[in-house]
């Protein structure tokens, strides 16, 4: 067992370093993961080093420091950040660096019974730095899955552990496309497609993107120049390709923050940091969320959505079809990287300046500390889009492209 | 991976924030913890957020990492870091951070088999930024021994693991004086009688020091105003802190120029990993002119060779047979507990806290390393040298002043 997971860690760690960050031989590179990923996150530093990195700087997340804070931190501790991480940003952006980083659900027991409003601020205020690099295109940059038992876990409680942690095994594989021959060119064909789909979105110039479904009768307005991107279209600052996500399967563009209309079900729990949000209804009105409610987990969300101006309104809109090989998993992972390209989606918080064409509507984007995407998509929710002229265009019907 | 009992990683963890950094209310705390060192490095956390720091940084590294680069990384990888590494250092310093390190041996599988040249030259230049802020006293900080399953391993290699891990948190609990009722009355005990002892060795203004065992006769001089400490220190804002715990030494500055004679290491030593054993030091006019040893002498010499002072004397520290952890009679692998378990000297930069006259500070050793190692026996005998005349410091492991 260990060894074969052995041989899977590392065709998943070439994956993550050769073809999602696309790591430049010279580049220092910054790796980031779970403290119980650390078997994939060595594997995915030798793989740098094989790719001739210069330097490969590892952080071990350990979510336990959080809840040490929450519980016993002073009210100053709460949110605060080291001067010296925002000097670490700058640096990163300024050398041109690349990043991997490791994700795979949250242990629910790290952050049980600690006081929501506290843990809703406690938020790193050097988030927004990265998120700045990000919208320069200064990175090449990719987010992966680190299947582990923590992981397996919340995604299959009912499973045996040894069972659970062989099916997650066997998910990831699955839709990170490492179970074909040749993953690359899999995922060079996919992309190709998805890439299609944005173009021909984009020159349709919609006014508005129409979600309808149970529960959800949103009007989601877009920018003059709202462009519809991919993973596949992806180039840092300096011509690098890179997939900032594996496995990534949607096709997003920007909205109007100021126009928002309607109401959405999410219709998959999400996990923001490790509190689960289960029954999620947003209404909006003139592109602000103005109620926010929930089965499961409201209170942290609407805390995030109050951390500033931009919190409440949206900064991304995202579609995806139905022969996404996540959605057709069934399974709901309680992680944003695999849940949000199982269905069509929203983000709260802040756009990417390269979703729009024009200078001008570059202002326009949505601002925010935050961004927190959630699932309003599924085969019963159609997805239209508005031209300028009110003429309504099929987008999305059954989970299959109409255009 | 076996797990400490939270009573344990509480005390040690009270001591390492209360005592040893003295961490001060409003101070951000970083902690360096090499994997498997969670437990410890999570106590701490609690611990200093209850002592009222405004942040805790634990900082992770992963020997195993390092491997890879060892193992896998461009001849330009080797020994480089990049400069918001050594930034970040210089800015924990102008915030007058609290620092607390987690120590243990590390598992000698992580560096089994490396180049040891490559290993030798990989050397960040971090450390040296380390240094500066300790030589500046801008940082409260403390080195506190932690167990962990591999160094338990090492150190009672008769014993299954959980055995040995059982042992090796029994022993660090004696060392580290957690058995007492309160730590830190124990400690406070235990620094009034070696600074005592440092006052005395001062009042002596030796020379020169000698020492003399079984295939070691070395004469180390000393600067004019060289003084005698025990590892309580005072960082310029005047905060007390115990930079090791545990610490059982009394230790001077030597002047750089003036060692001379042979020197045979009593103790293995790790350095990065690599096990030293055997080692012999010729000395002349200051300088390690002979590096030999049983086992890896090759890595100490790549070190030693990095700068000038890098086979020059920065310390020599005595040790009674008072001392809790030379009665264990056990090699702890670690320099924390070894060096404190008998006399020793170090190659490279000296603490210029131990210089009494800022005339003498720029005759103090400088370099980007420091490694110490152990000389010392119950049998060896130590002569202070003042004014032509010889005077018994330590005879049978008693102090004699």
């Amino acid at each position: 067992m260990a060894a074969v997971n052995d041989e899977r860690g590392q065709r998943l760690a070439e994956l993550l370093v050769r073809f999602g960050a696309n790591v430049q031989p010279g580049q220092v590179v910054l790796v980031n993961g779970d403290l119980d990923d650390r078997d994939l996150l060595r594997k995915v530093t030798a793989e740098c080093y094989r790719a001739g990195a210069r330097h490969v700087e590892v952080d071990y997340l350990d979510p336990y420091l959080q809840r040490s804070r929450v519980l016993h931190g002073g009210d100053d501790a709460i949110g605060f950040a080291p001067p010296w991480e925002f000097d670490r940003v700058r640096a990163v952006g300024e050398a041109g660096c690349a990043t991997v980083s490791l994700v795979g659900g949250t242990d629910p027991k790290v952050l049980a019974g600690l006081d929501p409003d506290r843990l809703g601020r406690d938020r790193s205020p050097v988030g927004k730095e990265w998120l700045r690099l990000t919208a320069e295109r200064a990175l090449n940059w990719t987010v992966g899955p680190a299947p582990s038992a923590r992981w397996a876990a919340v995604a299959h409680p009912d499973m045996e552990p040894a069972a659970g942690l062989e099916r997650l095994w066997q998910e990831i594989e699955r839709v990170c496309r490492l179970d074909d021959p040749d993953p690359v060119a899999s995922w060079d064909e996919r992309m190709s497609m998805i890439v299609a789909v944005g173009r021909r979105l984009t020159e349709r110039r919609f006014d508005a993107l129409h979600f309808e479904g149970p529960g959800t009768d949103l009007t989601v307005g877009l920018l003059p120049s709202s462009v519809f991107v991919s993973a596949g279209d992806m180039k840092t600052a300096h011509g690098v390709a890179h997939r900032p996500n594996l496995p990534s399967e949607e096709v997003f563009t920007i909205p109007d923050p100021m126009r928002v209309d309607g109401h959405v079900t999410s219709t998959k729990p999400l996990d923001v940091d490790g509190t689960l949000i289960s029954g999620l209804c947003v209404r909006f009105e003139r592109g602000r969320a103005v109620a926010i409610d929930a089965d499961q987990g409201a209170g942290m969300l609407r805390a995030r959505a109050a951390i500033d101006e931009g919190a409440a309104r949206l900064g991304e809109v995202a579609l995806v079809d139905g022969a996404s090989r996540i959605g057709a998993l069934g399974t709901v992972f309680y992680e944003t990287l695999l849940d949000e390209n199982a269905a069509s989606h929203i983000a709260l918080g802040g756009g990417f300046d390269f979703g729009v064409q024009d200078e001008a509507d570059r202002e326009r984007i949505n601002r925010s500390e935050i961004h927190i995407d959630f699932m309003i998509g599924s085969h019963d929710v159609s997805v239209t889009g508005v031209t300028r002229d009110g003429e309504r265009v099929p987008v999305l019907r059954g989970g299959a492209w109409q255009i | 991976m076996p797990t400490v009992d939270d009573v344990f990683a509480t005390r040690l963890a009270d001591l390492a924030v209360g005592f040893g950094a003295n961490v001060q209310p409003g101070q951000i705390l970083v902690v360096n913890a090499e994997l498997g060192r969670e437990q410890v490095a999570r106590a701490v956390s609690d611990a200093a957020y209850r002592a009222g720091a405004r942040h805790v940084e634990v900082a992770y590294s992963d020997a195993w990492v390092r491997r890879a680069r060892i193992e896998h990384g461009s001849d330009d990888s080797i020994g480089y870091a990049p400069q918001w590494q050594v930034d970040r250092i210089q800015r924990m310093g102008e915030e007058h951070v609290a620092l607390i390190t987690l120590e243990a041996a590390l598992d000698p599988a992580a560096t089994a088999g490396l180049d040891p040249a490559r290993l030798g030259a990989d050397q960040s230049p971090v450390r040296q930024a380390y240094l500066r802020l300790v030589v500046d006293r801008l940082i409260n900080w403390c080195i506190i021994a932690c167990p962990t399953p591999e160094w338990a391993a090492q150190v009672y290699p008769e014993l299954d693991a959980a055995a040995a891990f059982d042992r090796l948190v029994a022993d660090l609990a004696h060392v580290l004086r957690l058995d007492s009722e309160s730590p830190v009355d124990a400690w406070t005990a235990r620094f009034e009688r070696l600074s005592d002892v440092a006052r005395r060795l001062t009042e002596r203004r030796l020379d020169a020091v000698h020492l003399r065992g079984e295939g070691t006769d070395l004469t180390v001089g000393l600067l004019p105003s060289s003084c005698w400490l025990a590892a309580t220190f005072e960082t310029s804002d005047g905060i007390t802190h115990h930079p090791n715990l545990p610490t059982e030494e009394v230790f001077t500055t030597p002047d750089p120029a003036r060692t001379e004679g042979t020197v045979r290491s009593t103790k293995p030593l790790l350095v990065e990993g690599s096990l030293i054993e055997g080692l012999r030091v010729r000395f002349e006019a200051g300088r390690a002119v002979a590096i030999d040893a049983d086992a890896n002498a090759e890595v100490l010499r790549a070190r030693a060779g990095r700068d000038e002072g890098g086979s020059r004397l920065g310390e020599l520290a005595l040790v009674d047979g008072e001392g809790r952890i030379g009665a264990l009679d056990r090699v702890f692998y670690s320099t924390l507990l070894d060096e404190n378990a008998a006399s020793h000297i170090a190659l490279g930069n000296a603490l210029t806290a131990a210089v009494g006259d800022e005339a003498d500070v720029p005759s103090a050793n400088t370099s980007s390393i420091h490694i110490d190692f152990m000389v010392g026996s119950p049998e060896m005998e130590v002569d202070g040298i003042a004014g032509g005349e010889r005077v018994p410091l330590l005879r049978n492991g008693e102090w004699q002043l």
